[in-house]
This record gives C-alpha cells, sequence and structure tokens, in this order.
C-alpha cells in the first residue's frame, strides 16, 4: 500500500520558491494525537521534512516546518508522492501513539499578528482541548473502513421491465409502432425505467444502510441515483469500528456482493479521516 | 470478505479521505485555498484511470479483485433518502 512512508526526496530551489511564503512560517499539520510530550518521529514527512510533536496539555500535533504556502503540482507523480507521504506520516502516528485525528492534506497553520504557527497551533489546541479529547475518545481502539457498492445497470434495467406488466405493456407498443412513434415510446419507456430503478435503489440504499449500521460503531453513507448506464457505484460507506469487528461487516458484505447485480469493495483498516468531527 | 489496503481502488479510498475528509482548522489560522486545489482534480482523474487499467491489467501490477467497484470521481449527495 505504500503507507510506509515516502523515501527522503531532494527539493528542488525552484519548488520551493515557486511555492512561495518564507522558509519555516508554517506548521503542516498531519494529525493531533493523545501524547503530551514533544517527541521526533524522524524525516519521514512531505519531502523528507522532520516530523515531531508540538504538544499541548494532553494531546500534540504533529505536524513539519514548512513554508506558508500550500502544496500545489500539476505533475501526478510529485502529488502524489506527497499524499502517500501525509497518510505515512499519519500512520506512524497512530502506530506510535494509538489513536489520532488525522488532518486534511495541505492543513497548515501560518503565523499571524505577531505570533508565530507553532504558538497558533499550542493555543487551537489549548482551546480546542476538551472537544479534541472528547473526539478522541470515540475513536479510541477503532478504524475506518471503505465500502463502496456497485449496480449493474443493465441487468437491473432488464428484471424491471420483466416484472412490471405495464412496462411491457409499454416496450410491446414501441416495437409495434412506426418509428417517429417508437421513439417517443422508447422516450416515455426510459423515464420509467429510470424511476423505477431509481426507487428500487432507495430501498436497497436503506437496506444496506441498516444492514451495515448494525455491524459499526459509526457510520457516514452517502450514495447517488442511477443514471441508467451501465455498471455504477451508488452507494459509498465510512465505516467506524474495532478492527476485531472488521470479520461481521465483511459477512454482511459477502451476502450483498452474492446479490444478484452488486459489488461491493471493501477497504480498510484506514486511519478515522472521516470521523474527526461530530457527525 | 476482507478489507484490504492494497490496489487501486484502495489508493483511492486512501487519497479521498486525504483530500476532502480530516481535521479542518478555523480559518483565520491556516493558510487557505481557493477553489478545489488542482492536486485533487488531476490525481483523482488520473488515479480511477489507473484504476480501470489495472482491473484489465494493463498496468501489468496484477488484477484488482474481480467485481470490486471502479472508483469514480466526487459527485456524491451526501443528502439522498432520508435515514432514520
Amino acid at each position: 500500500m505504500g503507507t510506509e512512508g515516502a523515501g527522503v526526496r531532494e527539493v528542488s530551489l525552484r519548488e520551493v520558491s515557486s511555492r512561495g511564503g518564507e522558509a519555516g512560517e508554517g506548521r503542516y499539520l498531519y494529525c493531533v494525537a493523545e501524547e503530551g510530550e514533544r517527541r521526533a518521529l524522524g524525516p519521514i514527512g512531505i519531502d523528507g521534512n522532520q516530523v515531531y510533536t508540538i504538544p499541548a496539555g494532553r494531546l500534540c500535533a504533529v505536524v513539519h516546518e514548512s513554508p506558508a504556502a500550500p502544496y500545489r503540482s500539476e505533475d501526478r507523480e510529485v502529488a502524489e508522492g506527497w499524499l502517500r507521504a501525509h497518510a505515512g506520516v499519519v500512520e506512524a502516528a497512530w502506530e506510535v501513539f494509538g489513536t489520532v485525528l488525522p488532518a486534511r492534506f495541505n492543513t497548515i497553520v501560518r503565523g499571524r499578528e505577531g505570533r508565530g504557527a507553532a504558538e497558533n497551533v499550542e493555543s487551537w489546541l489549548r482551546e480546542r482541548q476538551g472537544a479534541l479529547l472528547d473526539r478522541i475518545a470515540r475513536l479510541r481502539g477503532k478504524a475506518e473502513y471503505g465500502v463502496q457498492i456497485a449496480w449493474d445497470a443493465p441487468g437491473a434495467a432488464a428484471q424491471v421491465i420483466a416484472q412490471s406488466p405495464e412496462l411491457r405493456r409499454l416496450e410491446e407498443e414501441m416495437r409495434s409502432s412506426s418509428p417517429g412513434l417508437a421513439y417517443l415510446y422508447r422516450q416515455k419507456l426510459e423515464r420509467a425505467i429510470r424511476a423505477e430503478m431509481e426507487a428500487r435503489a432507495e430501498v436497497r440504499f436503506r437496506d444496506f444502510c441498516d444492514l451495515i449500521r448494525a455491524r459499526v460503531a459509526d457510520l457516514r453513507a452517502e450514495w447517488r441515483k442511477p443514471d441508467g448506464g451501465g455498471r455504477q457505484v451508488l452507494m459509498s460507506f465510512s465505516c467506524l469500528l474495532r478492527r476485531e469487528e472488521a470479520a461481521g461487516l465483511g459477512e454482511v458484505l459477502e451476502r450483498i456482493q452474492e446479490m444478484e447485480g452488486f459489488s461491493v469493495r471493501f477497504t480498510g483498516p484506514w486511519p478515522p479521516y472521516s470521523f474527526v468531527a461530530p457527525g | 470478505m476482507e478489507p484490504t489496503r492494497e490496489g487501486g481502488g484502495a489508493l483511492v479510498d486512501l487519497l479521498d479521505r486525504i483530500l476532502v475528509r480530516g481535521i479542518v482548522l478555523d480559518a483565520d489560522i491556516i493558510i487557505s485555498l481557493a477553489g478545489v486545489p488542482l492536486v485533487a482534480l488531476n490525481l483523482r482523474a488520473a488515479l480511477a484511470g489507473a484504476e480501470t487499467m489495472l482491473r484489465r491489467g494493463a498496468l501489468g501490477r496484477g488484477e484488482a479483485p474481480r467485481g470490486a467497484p471502479e472508483p469514480e470521481p466526487r459527485g456524491w449527495s451526501p443528502a439522498g433518502p432520508a435515514l432514520r
């Protein structure tokens, strides 16, 4: 998976200066962790930067010193390297500190009005200490898993027609009409099929939500309407649960995978990126 | 069914999370980006393409599991049908 951390990479002067800002003015935030001491994690950060903690109270921010400018690149390899490095640091912190609140890519704290970036990180940790500790307590011992469910639309459309006398009748009319009229019948038929498929997808979505929710501590669910074209991912779930309970979730997903027309992708365990804010 | 962290699909799942999930700090202490970061659009589109190629064996890095859904570009509706 490549989350063992990007290797050290020489940063070209052009890239540094093109990002703007002076060196050291910002603190790139990887995550918040339950750790109250200053710790060094080594040169595992983006562009080989030294990663270390800024503690405050019972928490710390895992950071590297960066220019006060976001990481931007049109080079896919460069961008992918940065993202993998970010993932790698969050994973390392997860292993070392136990529970982490992952930050989004390119979260860079800056200095402002006479206060440096490090100071701002520290005061932010103190001000939010209670809420952050609450969140950490909720996530302790758990990991995030991703579930995506795809639906084979053509197969479903055929089923929908076969099971509806009304739609079969419409199809008959279409076949036995003149070309102009047949076109209109086709429009009507396709609209009717799409509406029926949306309705069925919605029912399935609720069913799967219930099945999955019963096996997880927390759930974020997203869906989209079937667009009528081929195989399509309809549902995306982020699941929070203990690793030991992933097998139970896997059983439910296996049953869904075995259903006609559905296929499931199950990924993880990930640090809990999707559960850092109250749902 | 076992969860996986291998393959293009898993990579997209991870990078998706890093790009759009995670802690967001108060605007006054962070460097903010106007609009969607260029890296997000290009990379996701490129990775969606890579996943397709993986499944068809074109990249020679092994097949993704059969039946695994292809990663999709964003366009999700978090609203959708009301959840109990």
